[in-house]
C-alpha cells in the first residue's frame, strides 16, 4: 500500500538563476533572481507564497556564512521578496541536503500549514582554495586527521573509492564512461556550467589528481548561484503555466552506524537502502519503473553507490551497468540526463531535483528522455547522508 | 602563503587526553566500554555500541591493516605543501572491525602499500608536547 501523500503535491515553477565561478552580483542577489524565476514559471504571483523551506549549509567546513553573501537563509527571502504578508510557515533544514527542505514542504502542504512553498537552494563559491583547512589547531574528531594532512571529505571519498575498486575489480576507465556521459548530457543543459565545453576520455586521463584515485573531473564543479522552485498541493498545482510535476514519495536516510569518523564502504548498502527502501514504499514504484535517475554526484563514485544501494543493480555491479550506453540519454536507464554537479555545477542535490521536474514535464528540450513518467532524484551519499524524492508525471 | 606553515595541532580535549598522553610516552591507548567491552575511536562520552559511560582507556597491540590509502595532491592543509603528493593509510587496528585510526607513510614505503597491508604503529615525537602515532608497514 502506497502512502496516503503520493501525487497529493506538486512542484510547479522552476528557476535559475546564473551559475558561474565568479560572478558579479552578490548570492542574495543571485537568489532573489532565481527565486524570482521560479515564481514565473509557475505563473504565481510572490504575495500568494506563504512557506518558504531551505537548506542553507555553507559549501565546507570553515567557509563563511554571512547572511545573503555567502549562505541565504530563510529569513534573508522573507525579508527580501514581496511574499504573502502573513508567511505561514517555514524551515530551515541542517541535514539531509536540499530533498529533506523539499519533504518538510510537501508536509507542510499535506498538513495544510500553507498553501505555496518556495525553496531554494543558495551555494557560494569562497575565493581561495576549495576546502582548504583553516587553523592550526584541530578539534574534535578532526584532531585524529588534520595533523595528518586529511581534512578533505574528496580524501574521504577518495580512499572509498580506493577500496571499491579493490573490492570489485573496477577501474578508472569504468568511471570515465560516467563522468563523459554526464559531460555530454550537460552539453545539452543551457544552465549547465560546462553547456559549451565537451570532455572526451582522454580529456578525463589527462586531468590532474586531486587525491588519487580521484581526479578533477571526478569532483563536482563549485559555482556560484541558486536554484529555486515552487511546490503546492495538487489541487492548486492544474492551473499553472506548465504541468505539475507530482511527488510521489520520499525517503531520508535513517541507518544507525556507530561512527562518523569516516564514509565505510562497508555500509553504503544497508545505509543507501534505508533511503531507497522508503522512496520505492511510498511512490509504489520499483527502480525499473524509473525513466531515468538523477543521482547525487558530489563526487562520481556516489552515483555508482547509489545506482546499487537504490536497486538500480546488484552490489559491486555499478561500474560495469552503465558501460555500453546504458545510462546515456538513449540507453535503458539514463543517469544524470542534465550533467550532474559535475558539469552543471555544485547545487547540492537541487540541480538533480530541477532536472526530474523538467523530465517528467517534457521540458527537457535536447536531453528530453520520451515520455519520461517517473524520475527519481537522490541526494547526498549513502555513506553519509541524503534524501530522495520520486517525481511523476500522473498524479 | 608562508613556505613554512605548521601542520595543524590536535586541540586536545577532556575525552581525547589521555590518548595523547599515552602516546607521548610512546604507548597507543583506545578507549574502551568497561559494560560491553566494545573500542571507541574517536573517543565519546557514550560508548557508540551499548550506550554506557563506563569508558576508560586501554592498551592496544598497535598492529592493524590497511583498510584503505589515497594520495592527495592538493596544498588543502597547512604544513603540508613541501610533501605534496603524501599518503593518507586507513588503518584498521586487529582488535576490532571497523576501529580506524589515520596515519601516513614514510616515502620509502609508498611503493609496497597496498589495501590488506600489515602495519604496526610507532610514535613520531613532533616537539616537547606533541607526539603523534604512524604506522608503517611490517615486512
Amino acid at each position: 500500500m502506497s502512502w496516503q501523500g503520493k501525487g497529493k503535491t506538486a512542484i510547479v515553477g522552476i528557476g535559475y538563476s546564473e551559475l558561474s565561478r565568479r560572478p558579479q552580483k552578490s548570492l542574495g542577489a543571485l537568489s532573489l533572481d532565481a527565486c524570482r524565476a521560479a515564481l514565473d514559471d509557475a505563473g504565481l504571483p510572490a504575495e500568494q507564497v506563504d512557506g518558504l523551506a531551505t537548506f542553507p549549509e555553507a559549501p565546507f567546513h570553515g567557509a563563511g556564512t554571512q547572511d545573503g553573501e555567502q549562505i541565504v537563509s530563510v529569513e534573508y527571502v522573507m525579508n527580501h521578496l514581496p511574499l504573502a504578508p502573513d508567511i505561514r510557515w517555514y524551515a530551515q533544514i541542517e541535514t539531509g541536503l536540499i530533498a529533506s527542505a523539499v519533504i518538510e514542504g510537501v508536509n507542510a502542504l499535506l498538513a495544510e500549514a500553507c498553501e505555496y512553498v518556495l525553496v531554494w537552494r543558495a551555494l557560494h563559491n569562497p575565493r581561495g582554495r576549495y576546502g582548504a583547512w583553516s587553523g592550526n589547531r584541530a578539534p574534535g574528531d578532526a584532531q585524529f586527521m588534520a595533523p595528518y594532512g586529511c581534512t578533505s571529505i574528496f580524501q574521504w571519498h577518495a580512499m572509498a573509492w580506493q577500496r571499491y575498486m579493490h573490492r570489485y575489480g573496477a577501474t578508472r576507465d569504468h568511471l570515465a564512461t560516467f563522468v563523459t556521459n554526464s559531460r555530454r548530457n550537460a552539453n545539452l543543459n543551457p544552465n549547465a556550467y560546462f553547456y559549451t565545453t565537451p570532455m572526451t576520455r582522454e580529456d578525463y586521463f589527462a586531468a590532474r589528481w586531486i587525491a588519487e584515485p580521484l581526479c578533477l573531473f571526478d569532483c563536482d564543479i563549485p559555482v556560484e548561484g541558486c536554484v529555486a522552485l515552487v511546490l503546492t498541493t495538487a489541487e492548486r498545482a492544474v492551473d499553472r503555466r506548465h504541468p505539475p510535476a507530482y511527488i510521489a514519495g520520499y525517503g531520508q536516510n535513517t541507518s544507525r552506524r556507530r561512527a562518523l569518523f569516516h564514509y565505510s564502504l562497508d555500509n553504503y548498502m544497508e545505509s543507501g537502502h534505508s533511503l531507497a527502501s522508503k522512496l520505492w514504499a511510498s511512490s509504489d514504484l520499483r527502480p525499473q519503473d524509473m525513466s531515468a535517475a538523477e543521482l547525487y554526484d558530489g563526487f562520481s563514485p556516489s552515483t555508482l553507490y547509489w545506482l546499487e544501494a537504490a536497486g538500480f543493480c546488484g552490489q559491486g555491479e555499478a561500474y560495469s551497468f552503465i558501460q555500453d550506453g546504458r545510462i546515456a540519454l538513449e540507453g535503458e536507464l539514463p543517469v544524470n540526463t542534465f550533467g550532474g554537479s559535475l558539469s552543471e555545477g555544485r547545487l547540492h542535490g537541487m540541480g538533480h531535483i530541477a532536472e526530474a521536474v523538467m523530465q517528467v514535464t517534457d521540458r527537457a528540450e535536447k536531453r528530453q528522455v520520451p515520455s519520461a513518467s517517473a524520475v527519481c532524484a537522490i541526494d547526498g551519499s549513502p555513506m553519509l547522508r541524503g534524501s530522495g524524492l520520486v517525481i511523476t508525471r500522473e498524479p | 602563503m608562508a613556505a613554512t606553515q605548521e601542520k595543524p595541532r590536535p586541540l586536545i580535549d577532556d575525552l581525547t587526553r589521555p590518548f595523547w598522553e599515552a602516546a607521548r610516552e610512546h604507548r597507543l591507548v583506545i578507549q574502551r566500554c568497561q559494560d560491553c567491552r566494545y573500542f571507541n575511536h574517536p573517543p565519546r562520552s557514550v560508548c557508540n555500541a551499548c550506550h554506557s559511560a563506563a569508558l576508560t582507556f586501554e592498551p592496544v597491540s598497535g598492529r592493524g591493516t590497511i583498510y584503505s590509502f589515497s594520495v592527495m595532491y592538493q596544498p588543502n592543509v597547512a604544513g603540508f605543501g613541501d610533501e605534496l603528493p603524501y599518503l593518507n593509510i586507513l588503518v584498521e587496528l586487529e582488535e576490532q572491525p571497523q576501529i580506524f585510526l589515520v596515519s601516513n607513510l614514510s616515502e620509502v614505503q609508498r611503493e609496497q602499500v597496498r589495501i590488506g597491508g600489515q602495519v604496526e604503529v610507532y610514535f613520531e615525537d613532533v616537539d616537547a608536547e606533541l607526539t603523534l602515532p604512524k604506522f608503517r608497514l611490517i615486512a
